[in-house]
């Protein structure tokens, strides 16, 4: 049975969010139709909260809440999902200079893993960093669905992926409660737990799914000549 | 669209769409007029210098217009806007087109206080600047 | 490597602003510069009826009281180029003509990430806008980006 989750949030525990992790699962709810998620993953900028119980709030709103981190290597962003007090105490979450070989080594040791995210964007992007530097090792995934990416952004990830042969994955990136879900991955596998979702991570199907409305598409500038001929 | 009472409005009610052509006068005069006639704010040149694509808006002019937008939501209903927090993400450049928008997030009846997304678009649906608004109702 | 600064900055407060005198004409301006059409504002007649008793100014006009050419004093940099990456106001009072406004600033917090452009310092300030009857106007936390 499948499950569809969006892999890449901030609460108002990231500083440059502001959005209460209860208005997300309401706007989840109000919005199912257009955004059918299962749940979502909380990744925290730079920090892990082992402590909050969401359990409430999860049998409230019939959704799945995961906790994860968003970290800063010096390959740029990533994601660490099944993170344990042994990863905290190795690494210094809040240091924006991780060895991102080490953490994609050592996280997948641990029993969690860590996933680039937004890999085409500048300077925080895996892609700029290949251009000047050997690529990783042990990558099994990379954030190719992005809900805060630019033009551009998301094809250069896509880029990485039929280069390197890396898995998928989509997450909205919302620091807004409106924006939650836009952007998510869909799961063959059921998953009920960060340890579900690890090991689907590492050895499961899924693909990114992508939520947004389709835009009106603005009409192209017809030339001149086309127009006054009547083409 | 003017909203008169707090039992009126539900979780998913938009604000604007509010369209914006903002011109290079129009940030000129308020740079002017809020003491902040320096040249990132009135001179492409000068904005260049500074490693900017151009002349911007000042981030207080970004929070002015999404101010705005929820104050003319508010109407004459009473209501007062109670805090407004911005996050600048990218440059607000005049000679384009920007498009504020909001959606009501949360609905507290025990304070009829009201929690508003907000946010302004480029051309592009890029969000520029986003943010949060909490008003309170009389 | 985490930033280098004097943690006994935090909360101290490092600026009291003289007094600022708002006038019924200041407020104008600023309507006039942000568009700005709401009779609350701008028309003393409809605003003698509505919530305040009076012409206020809008909102957004208690941020206008540092930044530009009155920019603060002492807040630490780390390097080139300061931008306003964004604020966050509590509003709490409105401010009309005649008010004596000050402003009373601290360093609240200091924090390093990365971003599209780079290495990136933030600089929280926190400010207290106050009137002359020593009422609340406004709460102010600004954010300022620093690239070292």
């Amino acid at each position: 049975m499948a499950t569809i989750l969006d892999l890449h949030s901030h609460s108002e525990a990231s500083e440059d969010s502001r959005a209460p992790l209860e208005a997300y699962l309401n706007w989840i709810k109000l919005r199912h139709k257009e955004r059918p998620v299962d749940g979502i993953v909380l990744t925290e900028h730079r920090q892990f909260n082992a402590s909050p119980d969401y359990r409430a709030l999860e049998d409230k709103f019939g959704l799945m809440v995961l906790k994860a981190s968003e970290v800063e290597t010096d390959y740029g962003h990533m994601l660490v999902f099944g993170v344990t007090d042994e990863m905290t105490r190795r690494f210094d979450f809040a240091n924006v200079r991780l060895n991102a070989q080490e953490l994609i080594d050592e996280v997948g040791r641990m029993g969690g893993v860590a996933v680039p995210c937004h890999p085409g964007r500048p300077t925080v992007g895996l892609y700029e960093h290949y251009a000047v530097k050997p690529p990783l090792q042990n990558v099994v995934a990379v954030e190719v669905l992005n809900g805060g990416s630019r033009k551009g952004e998301d094809d250069r990830s896509m880029e990485l992926v039929h280069k390197y042969g890396y898995r998928a994955v989509g997450g909205s990136d919302s620091h807004l409660v409106s924006l939650i879900a836009l952007c998510a991955t869909r799961f063959e596998a059921d998953i009920r737990s960060i340890e579900d979702l690890v090991r689907e991570l590492k050895e499961g199907k899924y693909e990114p799914v992508d939520f947004r409305p389709k835009r009106k598409p603005v009409p192209a500038a017809v030339p001149d000549e086309v127009r006054h001929n009547g083409g | 669209m003017s909203i008169m009472k707090f039992d009126a409005v539900k979780i998913g009610d938009t604000l604007g769409p509010q369209e914006i052509h903002l011109s290079k006068d129009q940030v000129r005069t308020y740079a002017r007029t809020c003491g902040m006639d320096v040249p990132r704010f009135t001179d492409d040149e000068g904005a260049r210098a500074e490693g900017l694509p151009g002349m911007i808006a000042p981030g207080n002019m970004s929070l002015g217009m999404l101010s705005r937008l929820v104050t003319d939501w508010i109407g004459q209903s009473g209501a007062r806007l109670a805090r407004l927090g911005t996050t600048y993400r990218q440059p607000v450049q005049p000679g384009h087109t920007i498009t504020l928008n909001g959606f009501v997030t949360h609905v507290e009846p025990a304070e009829k206080r009201v929690e508003i997304d907000v946010w302004i678009e480029n051309e592009d649906a890029e969000r520029l600047v986003i943010g949060t608004a909490s008003v309170e109702f009389p | 490597m985490a930033v280098d600064y004097d943690p006994a900055l935090i909360g101290k407060v490092f600026e009291v602003t003289d007094p600022v005198n708002v006038s019924a004409e200041d407020i104008g301006k600023f309507c006039t510069a942000i568009s700005e059409t709401n009779p609350l504002y701008t028309d003393e007649a409809a605003a003698k009826k509505g919530a305040y008793g009076g012409i206020v100014a809008p909102p957004s006009f208690a941020v206008t009281f540092r930044n530009g050419r009155h920019f603060f004093t002492h807040v630490p940099r780390f390097g080139r180029a300061g931008f306003d990456a964004g604020k966050d106001v509590e509003f709490r009072a409105p401010i009309r003509p005649g008010d004596k406004i000050t402003l009373s600033s601290h360093v609240k917090e200091i924090y390093e990430k990365t971003g599209r452009s780079g290495s990136m310092v933030f600089v929280v300030v926190r400010s207290t806008v106050q009137n002359q009857n020593g009422e609340v106007v406004a709460h102010i936390d600004h954010r300022f980006m620093n690239r070292p």
